[in-house]
């Protein structure tokens, strides 16, 4: 035991010259994959990974877990931030989450702040669907994010007309269409991707949410985001 | 088969067996002989550069050793002992230090705390710093699969945040803590630091 114990030199040489050939994290190059500015873009094309999690049976326990690694920015019960940096994801449907999050990990939603706790060295396909089961099933408070609740009269004419066939008339989405709810969203998470979406920088967008919004001006879509924001969660 | 064959296997199980039970050693033994000088009497190390290792959770303290000992995770302050200990003594130490009450951490700099609280609950949206809370829990008491922070050394906690950044330490599952320290400041890093040697 004592010769067990004994100090051996070499090791610590062996250790000193590992130590100093450690190198940083050196980054992954991003995921490309075509969207919305490319020809032969598929909207919500079934690739393989987006097909396993959608087939996986989800479930909310182990979800919970696997969500610990999100909360540090979409906080605790997936509330998200009033200020729009990070989106409310309680009770978004399932099967948009789980599009959104096979679409950044393919990148043909591009999100480099997420990706690398959004990876597949992070999270697995099964992981994928349990994060999604559970946020489903998050309580939807209705503390989120409003707009300052201007021309609103306006805004119910735009939505209604040009909004509600997807999105539904209380902003409730269709899980069976992948098409996200957004009532209970903050309105500038609402504001800045609704920009985004129509001027093609979100690009797993679908091709027709893009035509239909392509003639709104900002001034536009501020008062239908926030129009949104006011729908009861 | 015969009666013979059945004999060898049982005698060669027998050996396996021996081979990674009955040869480990107390890890009371090892932690009175080996680890006390540097992590101190019951895992409260005394020397701020040294981890404590009391009240750690077991399955971060057997990860980081059997890491040492597969060169996984690198150190050399720990490396003249890695021959001091086997993987069959990992499961062992990691249960002792973790069943340990560890002594409350001191604040040296109330200021800095605060602003590390900030970057603690709330990250930097700006940077894309998440919230440490998020993994490592509310108050730094960490759970089966994050390790616990609060308490210990600043030195200790900065040193080990510097090293994710530069990548000279990278045992961490999926890179994660290296894609957070890699968005930090210098001077967050302190204050988060700080902030964390307060929580108990």
């Amino acid at each position: 035991m004592n010769e067990e114990r004994r100090v051996r030199p070499y090791l610590l040489i062996l250790a000193v010259l590992w130590g100093t050939s450690g190198v940083a994290g050196a980054a992954d190059p991003l995921p490309h994959e075509e969207g919305i500015e490319g020809k032969d873009y598929v909207w919500n094309e079934m690739q393989s990974e987006k097909l396993q999690a959608l087939r996986a049976k989800g479930d909310p326990q182990r979800g919970s877990i696997a969500f610990e690694v999100c909360q540090g920015c979409h906080r605790a019960g997936a509330l998200g931030r009033v200020d729009g940096s990070y989106p409310r994801l309680a009770g978004q449907h399932d099967t948009v989450l789980i599009k959104q999050m096979t679409d950044v990990r393919a990148g043909r939603r591009d999100n480099p702040r997420m990706l690398p706790f959004a990876d597949k060295h992070v999270i697995s396909p099964q992981d994928i669907a349990d994060i999604a089961v559970y946020l489903r099933g998050l309580p939807v408070p209705p503390d989120n994010g409003k707009g300052p609740g201007e021309d609103l009269d306006r805004a119910k004419k735009l939505y209604e007309a040009d909004c509600a066939d997807c999105h539904g008339k209380q902003g409730e989405g269709i899980n069976d269409k992948f098409f996200p709810r957004v009532s209970g969203q903050h309105y500038k998470y609402l504001l800045h991707e609704s920009i985004a979406i129509r001027d093609g920088e979100r690009r797993n967008t679908h091709p027709k949410m893009v035509r239909t919004i392509k003639g709104y001006s900002d001034a536009d879509i501020k008062i239908v985001s926030d129009y949104m924001s006011r729908f009861a969660p | 088969m015969t009666r013979n064959e059945n004999g060898w296997r049982c005698l060669a199980a027998g050996l396996l067996l021996a081979g990674s039970t009955a040869w480990a050693a107390d890890p009371k033994e090892i932690a009175a002989t080996v680890c006390l000088a540097c992590h101190g009497e019951g895992g409260n190390s005394v020397v701020p550069n040294f981890p404590k290792l009391a009240g750690q959770h077991a399955s971060y303290l057997e990860k980081q050793l059997n890491e040492f000992l597969s060169g996984k995770r690198k150190n050399e302050a720990m490396a003249p002992f890695l021959s001091s200990f086997s993987k069959s003594d990992t499961a062992g130490l990691a249960a002792y230090y973790a069943a340990q009450t560890q002594t409350p951490g001191a604040v040296a700099d109330p200021k800095l705390a605060e602003a590390g609280k900030k970057i603690y609950e709330d990250g930097n949206t700006e940077s894309g710093v998440p919230a440490c809370m998020g993994c490592h829990q509310p108050k730094g008491e960490g759970n089966d699969r994050y390790p616990r922070l609060a308490g210990q050394y600043q030195v200790y906690t900065l040193q080990q945040m510097t090293d994710f950044k530069s990548g000279v330490r990278n045992n961490d599952k999926g890179k994660v803590m290296r894609a957070v320290a890699e968005r930090m400041t210098e001077q967050e890093m302190q204050a988060v630091s700080e902030y964390i040697a307060g929580l108990q």
